[in-house]
C-alpha cells in the first residue's frame, strides 16, 4: 500500500509537513513474560498547512486526532515518519526541543481550567512565556502581559485572578493569550471550544479569526463537531481509526462528501431545525451501524466494517488516494483505483 | 454525576474567593486543630525561651539535692544529681526540636529533590533511585540508626543526620508518586508547550501543586523524628548523658526508679503531649486540604413542600393530562455573606404522557439542578422547595427520602452523562441490571436474570445473554450507555430523565442512542426529561422544549414552534449563535458575556445586561412568564413587539436542501 501525494494538498508556503506518521504505544501483554503487543494510533499519516490557514482534524474518540496533535507539539515521540514544521524537523530534536520550535508553535487544549496552572495567578500564566523566550522582566513584561489580555478581550482585573476564578470561556482566552506571547506562527487548537457553552463557543471561534486575520497565524483545529469546524477552517481532514480517509475544502467536504465515513459523520451532526432534522435522522439511520470494538484490522479500509458499500477488496487493501472534483482527495475504493465497481457488487 | 452536580452548583454559589483566604477560613473553624496548634506553639515558645523562663541551669545541680520531690523552688523536683525537672524539660524541648529540624530538614533537602527527579524524568533515573529507596527502607530503622551510629561515633546531630536521610527515603518515594501524577496533567503540557524546561516545571510548577501532601508529612514526620531523638537518646546513641534530652531524662530516671517513680513523668509527659499535638495539627491539615477538593457531601435532601400553592403558570406551561407536574420550584445553596442563594427559581413545567421534553441551557442556568432536585438528589446544603412536584397525580413534594427513593428507580428512571462512571466497576452489568429488578420488582435470581437479557436485547446491544457477565470498563461508552438505559427501564418507569444522555459520547453513537430513546419512547409509552445543553439534540428528539436562564424557565412550547419562530430574545441568541452546518457567512453570531453567577442576578430581567433588544422597562422588575398563545410562554416584556430569528431564517436556504450524500466517481 502505498500514499501518494500530491493533487490539491501540494502547496507553496508550506508551514507544517506531516509525511507517513506512524505512533505506536505499547498495548496489553498476552501474558507477563510476553513483550506487550502494539497499539497503532496513528498510521502512516500526511499533512499539509500552510501559513495562516486553518486546516480541520475531524474525527470520533479513539481516531488517533490527538496523538496527531501531540506529536506535532513533541508531547509524544512519535514511532516513525517525519514532521517538518516551521523550518524544524521534529523528529530529530532529543529530549529537550528547542525553544525556536516551541515559539514557532503553540497549542491550546481542550480543558482550559486543567491546562492553567492552578497555583498561579493569570499574570504570571502570561508572563511566563515571555521570561522563557524572550527574557523580560519589569515594566516591559507587564505592559506586553496587559496587551495580550487586551488581544483576546479580557480586562486588567483579571491578571491577579486564578484560573478557577474565571468562567470557561475566559480560561479560553486565557490559553489563547498564552499561545500568542510568543507571536507563533502555528497553532495547534486541540478541541479549543468543546467545553465551552453555546454562546461562548462562538465568542471563541470568533477570537480565533480575528487573531489570524491580525497575525496571520496558522491554526490546526482538531475537534470532534463538524458543524463548527465548518465556520472554522478552511480545509478539514476526516480521520478514522488511526488514518486519514478524506481531506479537502471545508464546504466541499461538508456539502458533497466522498468518504462514507465523512457521510455518517455529517448525518449524525444534529440541525436545530427539527424539519432538516428529520431528513436528516433518517439518513442517519440508513448509515448507522454500530461502531466496532477491538483492533484495527491489519489489512484493508478500518470502516470496511460499518461501510454500507462494502466491496470484497475494501478488507482486503487500504484504498489509494484518489482526487475528488471539488478539491482534495479520498482514501476509498468506491472512487476508482479498483478493479471492482459498487454496481457489481 | 453528583460530583459534576456539586462542582457546578458550588463553583456557581459560592462567591470567588482566594484558596488560602479560604483554608485560613476553614482553620478558625476546625476548633481541635486550632488547639493543638497552639500546643505546638507552647512547645516552640519553650525551646526559644528556654534560657530565659528556665528557673535553673539544666546541666548544674548539687548532688545533696538529689531526688527532691516537686516543691515550690523546683516544680517538678531534681534528678538523682540535684539538677532542677523543669528546667531540664524545658532544654529538652530545645534538643528534641533542633534535632527535629536537623532530621526533616536533611530530608526535605534530599528527599524532595530527588522524589522529583525520579517522577518527573522517570525511565532508568526513576529506576536506580527507587530500588536504592526501597533498600534503605527494608532495614528496620533503629538497626540502621545503630549500624551508621557505630561507625560514625554516637553524637546527637549524627544519629538525626541518619534519621533524617532514612526520612528522607520517605519523602522521595511521597514525593515521587506526586510528581508522577503530576507531570500527566494538562497545565505540565501547558507549560512544556509554552517552552519553560524541566527545571522550571517542576520546581516552579509541579512542586507548589504537589505542596499539600508534603506539608502534611512533614509536620506528621517532626513528631516522628521527636520520638525518634528521645528513643536514641534513651539507648545513649543520641544526646549524651549529661545533656538534657528528654530521652536521657528518661534513661536517668529509669536508672533511679526505685527511688523516684515520679522522674520518669514530666518528660514521658512532654513527649507524649508533643508529639500528640504534631500529629494532630498533621491531620487537621490533611483535612483542609482533603475537604477543598470534594465540594460537598452526597446529602440527602427530599423535597420540602412549600406553603401555599403558589402563583399557577401561565397557560403555555400546561398540557392535558401530565406525567409529571412540577409547580414553583425552587432549589437554593448557602452563600457565604449573602444567605441563601436561590439558583433555580420559581420554576413550572409540565411532561406529557408519552412526551419527549428537552430542557435545555447553558452551564449555570439550573437545568440540571432542576433534574436532580425532582429524583432528591440535590447535594447537601441545598434546600428543595416546590408547591408541588405530582407524578401521575402523585405528590412528591414533603415525601420522605426513603419514600421519595422507592420512586427514583421505580417509577422514575435516570441516565447520566458519564454511563461508564455511573457503574459500578467491580460488579458485572447484568448484576447491577438484575440488582434492580431484584430490589424493585421483587424478582428471583432466575428471573431477574432472564429480564435482564430481554432488556438488553430491547435496548439493542448485541448478544444480550453473553454480555451480562462483562464489567463495565469492558463496555464501550455507547454500550455502556445502553446498559444504563436498559437499568433505568427495568422498573418500568413512567418518567425517564436523560441528564446529557450523549454528551460524553461520539456523535454518531449520540444519533444511535438518540434513536434508541425514540423507539423506546414508541415501544413503552413512557415520558422523557432530556435535560442537555445541545439544541440539536432537542430538535432530534423533544416534542416540547423548555429553555432555562440563570435559574429560570424564560420559555416553553412545541420544539418545532420555538425554534422556528422564538420569542425569548436568549432563545435566539442560542439558536443563532449555534454553528450549524451550512456555508460560512462571516462571523458568527454570539450572545455577548457570560452567564452571571447566581449572587448577581439582576432583579429585573436576568438577560437583560446582555439582551441587544433590552429596554429601560426590562429591569424595572421582576419578569413574570406570560402565556404567548394557547401553547407557550416566554419571560419577556417584548415578546409581542419583537419578531426574532429561528433556524429557518438563518438557513438561508429552501427546506428541500439537498443534503450531503457520497458521489460516487468512477475513473475512467
Amino acid at each position: 500500500m502505498t500514499i501518494t501525494t500530491g493533487d490539491g494538498t501540494a502547496r507553496d508556503a508550506e508551514l507544517l509537513r506531516v509525511r507517513n506518521l506512524t505512533v505506536t504505544f505499547p498495548g496489553r501483554r498476552s501474558a507477563p513474560w510476553r513483550r506487550p503487543g502494539k497499539v497503532v494510533a496513528v498510521n502512516g499519516l500526511d499533512l499539509d498547512l500552510a501559513g495562516g490557514e486553518t486546516l480541520g482534524l475531524v474525527g470520533e474518540s479513539g481516531s488517533g486526532k490527538t496523538t496527531t496533535a501531540r506529536a506535532i507539539l513533541r508531547l509524544l515521540r512519535p514511532s516513525g515518519g517525519t514532521i517538518e514544521a516551521a523550518g524544524f524537523t521534529v523528529g530529530a530534536f532529543g529530549r529537550r526541543v528547542p525553544l525556536g520550535y516551541r515559539r514557532a508553535v503553540q497549542a491550546v487544549f481542550q480543558d482550559p481550567l486543567g491546562s492553567l496552572d492552578p497555583t498561579k495567578v493569570i499574570g504570571d500564566i502570561l508572563a511566563e512565556p515571555l521570561a522563557v523566550h524572550f527574557g523580560l522582566r519589569g515594566t516591559e513584561r507587564d505592559r506586553r502581559v496587559a496587551a495580550l489580555l487586551e488581544q483576546v478581550g479580557l480586562a486588567g482585573h483579571h491578571l491577579r485572578r486564578y484560573p478557577y476564578e474565571l468562567s470557561g470561556g475566559q480560561r479560553q482566552r486565557v490559553s489563547i493569550a498564552r499561545a500568542l506571547a510568543v507571536e507563533p506562527k502555528l497553532i495547534v487548537l486541540d478541541e479549543p471550544v468543546s467545553a465551552l457553552d453555546v454562546s461562548v463557543q462562538s465568542q471563541v471561534v470568533n477570537l480565533l479569526e480575528d487573531v489570524q486575520e491580525r497575525t496571520g497565524v496558522a491554526y490546526l483545529f482538531v475537534a470532534h463537531d463538524l458543524a463548527v469546524v465548518r465556520h472554522a477552517c478552511d480545509r478539514i481532514a476526516v480521520m478514522y481509526r488511526s488514518r486519514i480517509v478524506e481531506e479537502g475544502p471545508a464546504d466541499r467536504i461538508c456539502e458533497s462528501p466522498a468518504h462514507p465515513y465523512t457521510e455518517a459523520l455529517l448525518a449524525a451532526v444534529p440541525d436545530p431545525d427539527p424539519a432538516r432534522q428529520r431528513i436528516q435522522r433518517r439518513r442517519r439511520r440508513e448509515l448507522g451501524a454500530p461502531a466496532p470494538t477491538g483492533a484495527v484490522p491489519a489489512t484493508g479500509c478500518p470502516f470496511a466494517s460499518r461501510c454500507p458499500h462494502r466491496m470484497p477488496v475494501c478488507t482486503e487493501s487500504f484504498p489509494d488516494w484518489t482526487p475528488v472534483t471539488g478539491g482534495g482527495r479520498v482514501a476509498c475504493h468506491l472512487h476508482g483505483g479498483s478493479p471492482t465497481t459498487p454496481e457489481e457488487t | 454525576m453528583t460530583e459534576a452536580l456539586a462542582t457546578g452548583t458550588a463553583g456557581a454559589v459560592l462567591a470567588p474567593d482566594r484558596s488560602g483566604a479560604r483554608i485560613t477560613a476553614r482553620l478558625l473553624h476546625s476548633k481541635a486543630t486550632l488547639f493543638w496548634a497552639a500546643v505546638v506553639l507552647v512547645v516552640v515558645l519553650c525551646a526559644v525561651l528556654a534560657p530565659l523562663i528556665a528557673p535553673s541551669d539544666p546541666l548544674k545541680g548539687d548532688i545533696r539535692d538529689g531526688l527532691l520531690g516537686p516543691s515550690a523552688h523546683h516544680w517538678l523536683g531534681t534528678d538523682k544529681l540535684g539538677r532542677d525537672v523543669l528546667s531540664r524539660v524545658l532544654y529538652g524541648a530545645r534538643t528534641a526540636l533542633l534535632s527535629a529540624v536537623e532530621a526533616v530538614g536533611i530530608a526535605a533537602v534530599v528527599g524532595i529533590p530527588l522524589g522529583l527527579l525520579s517522577g518527573y524524568l522517570g525511565g532508568w533515573t526513576d529506576r536506580i533511585l527507587m530500588r536504592i529507596v526501597e533498600g534503605v527502607m527494608s532495614v528496620p530503622f533503629l538497626v540502621l540508626a545503630i549500624a551508621l551510629i557505630s561507625v560514625l561515633g554516637p553524637g546527637l546531630w549524627k544519629s538525626m543526620a541518619v534519621v533524617g536521610v532514612v526520612y528522607a527515603m520517605t519523602l522521595v518515594r511521597l514525593v515521587r508518586g506526586e510528581a508522577l501524577a503530576a507531570r500527566e496533567e494538562l497545565y505540565v503540557d501547558g507549560v512544556r508547550v509554552a517552552g519553560a524546561g524541566s527545571g522550571r516545571i517542576v520546581f516552579r510548577h509541579i512542586l507548589p501543586n504537589i505542596t499539600p501532601p508534603l506539608i502534611v508529612q512533614i509536620t506528621l514526620m517532626i513528631a516522628g523524628a521527636i520520638i525518634a531523638e528521645a528513643t536514641l537518646s534513651f539507648l545513649g546513641l543520641g544526646a549524651q548523658a549529661g545533656d538534657a534530652s528528654w530521652g536521657s531524662m528518661l534513661s536517668d530516671a529509669q536508672a533511679s526508679i526505685r527511688e523516684s517513680f515520679f522522674l520518669a513523668l514530666p518528660p514521658g509527659f512532654a513527649i507524649l503531649l508533643t508529639v500528640l499535638a504534631f500529629n494532630q495539627v498533621g491531620d487537621g491539615i490533611r483535612d483542609l486540604f482533603a475537604r477543598e477538593a470534594k465540594a460537598g457531601s452526597m446529602g440527602v435532601n427530599p423535597v420540602l413542600k412549600a406553603a401555599g400553592q403558589g402563583e399557577a403558570p401561565p397557560a403555555g406551561v400546561f398540557v392535558d393530562d401530565p406525567v409529571l407536574s412540577v409547580r414553583d420550584l425552587t432549589v437554593s445553596f448557602p452563600q457565604p455573606g449573602a444567605g441563601r442563594v436561590a439558583v433555580v427559581q420559581g420554576m413550572s413545567l409540565d411532561v406529557g404522557r408519552g412526551e419527549i421534553v428537552g430542557l435545555v441551557g447553558e452551564s449555570g442556568s439550573g437545568k440540571s439542578v432542576t433534574a436532580m432536585s425532582l429524583l432528591g438528589l440535590v447535594p447537601d446544603p441545598g434546600r428543595v422547595r416546590a408547591a408541588s412536584i405530582r407524578l401521575d397525580g402523585r405528590d412528591l413534594a414533603g415525601l420522605s427520602f426513603d419514600e421519595l427513593r422507592k420512586v427514583r428507580g421505580g417509577e422514575i428512571g435516570v441516565v447520566f452523562q458519564e454511563p461508564i462512571a455511573s457503574l459500578n466497576p467491580a460488579y458485572t452489568v447484568g448484576d447491577q441490571v438484575a440488582e434492580v429488578l431484584r430490589e424493585h420488582a421483587g424478582l428471583s435470581r432466575a428471573q431477574a436474570r432472564e429480564r435482564v437479557v430481554s432488556l438488553f436485547g430491547q435496548v439493542h446491544i448485541p448478544d444480550p445473554a453473553a454480555r451480562l457477565g462483562d464489567y463495565p470498563h469492558q463496555f464501550s461508552g455507547g454500550m455502556a450507555q445502553r446498559v444504563m438505559i436498559a437499568m433505568a427501564l427495568a422498573s418500568g418507569p413512567r418518567l425517564l430523565v436523560a441528564d446529557e444522555p450523549t454528551t460524553a459520547l461520539d456523535v454518531t453513537v449520540q444519533g444511535q442512542v438518540l434513536d434508541l430513546l425514540l423507539e423506546l419512547r414508541e415501544q413503552t409509552g413512557m415520558s422523557i426529561l432530556v435535560i442537555t445543553h445541545d439544541l440539536g439534540v432537542v430538535a432530534d428528539v423533544a416534542d416540547r422544549v423548555a429553555v432555562m436562564y440563570a435559574g429560570q424557565l424564560v420559555e416553553c412550547g412545541p420544539t418545532e414552534e420555538v425554534f422556528r419562530r422564538p420569542s425569548h430574545p436568549y432563545t435566539e441568541g442560542l439558536l443563532t449563535s449555534l454553528p450549524r452546518n451550512v456555508r460560512r457567512a462571516g462571523r458568527l453570531p454570539s450572545i455577548p458575556g457570560v452567564v452571571p453567577p447566581p449572587s448577581a442576578w439582576a432583579e429585573g430581567c436576568r438577560f437583560a445586561p446582555r439582551c441587544a433588544h433590552a429596554r429601560p422597562e426590562c429591569s424595572a422588575g421582576p419578569i413574570e412568564l406570560a402565556a404567548g398563545g394557547r401553547d407557550r410562554a416566554a419571560r419577556c416584556v417584548r415578546s409581542h413587539d419583537l419578531t426574532l430569528t429561528g433556524v429557518r431564517a438563518l438557513a438561508g436556504e429552501p427546506s428541500a436542501a439537498p443534503l450531503a450524500s457520497v458521489r460516487i466517481e468512477k475513473k475512467p
